[in-house]
């Protein structure tokens, strides 16, 4: 359960990221995919080498999602039950590559903010995505 | 062992040159400790943890971090020979002081964003896959001698 003070902690840093979803998006899924190919397996229809329209399409849509959740902190199960469907039922995502995906996020946020990423934006920015990702694997069995 | 490309060597070796060994094991211990709070078990002796001021404060945590990156260093002078490296911290790490060798990899995950916290656009992911190549191959060497 997030406090008061991490609630506001992972909405401040959404201020700095919104407007800039699709090259956020992007970046995170260069990472991901640079540094831990295998997580490619889930985007065939990407290619090997996927381009930076496709990066910034799909990058985009994902970080959107992260913007739902990001306005449903106290409600997630319900704001995100639709994206958990679709990941138990088509994409069924391993739940070991949501830490991959979060370490590339903590990553891009570090990168971009630098000093603005305190020690407790980190702690409420991991807190907060690790729970999006329980949310979206919940349905799995 | 690490397998790096002669390109992934030449980026660790050039980001690393860069990097003020002591603040940031610091930095990236008092993270860890933050970001994960369980992990704060192993280190009762070290007095105020209370908050993150206190830990990122605390002279011993940076004392530990320094001395914790400073065996990293010693890493990447060695990455053909990560296992002989640190045998004995594994031994040490096991027999000794009793941690689960997942604590090795998030604190390499944390000494990565403290790594990009520090270089910023400049840690491109490229740079980001060679180090994290680098911070998996000391956290399977400390977990080899685990029995």
């Amino acid at each position: 359960m997030l406090s008061a003070q991490e609630r506001a902690r992972v909405a401040q840093v959404w201020d700095l990221i919104a407007g800039h979803e699709a090259s956020f998006g992007a970046e995170l899924l260069l990472r991901l995919f640079t540094v831990y190919p295998s997580t490619k397996s889930y985007f065939k229809h990407l290619g090997f080498c996927p381009d930076e329209t496709q990066l910034l399409t799909h990058g985009q849509r994902m970080l959107e999602a992260v913007g739902v959740a990001v306005q449903h902190m106290d409600n997630l199960r319900a704001a995100l039950s639709p994206l958990a469907d679709l990941h138990a039922q088509v994409l069924r995502v391993d739940p070991s590559n949501f830490p991959l995906l979060i370490q590339c996020f903590q990553v891009v946020l570090a990168s971009h903010l630098q000093g603005e990423f305190t020690v407790e934006m980190q702690a409420a920015w991991d807190k907060f995505l690790t729970g999006v990702a329980v949310v979206l694997t919940e349905k799995y069995r | 062992m690490v397998h790096l490309t002669a390109d992934e060597k030449a980026a660790v070796t050039a980001l690393w040159g860069k990097v003020n060994v002591d603040e940031v094991g610091g930095e990236a211990l008092g993270r860890l400790l933050v970001v994960y709070p369980w992990t704060q078990r192993f280190f009762d002796s070290f007095g105020d943890l209370s908050s993150p001021d206190a830990v990122m404060g605390n002279a011993k945590v940076k004392a530990h971090g320094k001395k914790v990156l400073n065996s990293f260093s010693d890493g990447l002078k060695n990455l053909d020979n990560l296992k002989g490296t640190f045998a004995k911290l594994s031994e040490l790490h096991c027999d000794k002081l009793h941690v689960d060798p997942e604590n090795f990899k998030l604190l390499g995950n944390v000494l990565v964003c403290v790594l990009a916290h520090h270089f910023g656009k400049q840690f491109t992911p490229q740079g980001q896959g060679a180090f994290q190549k680098v911070v998996a191959g000391v956290a399977n060497a400390l977990a080899h001698k685990y029995h």
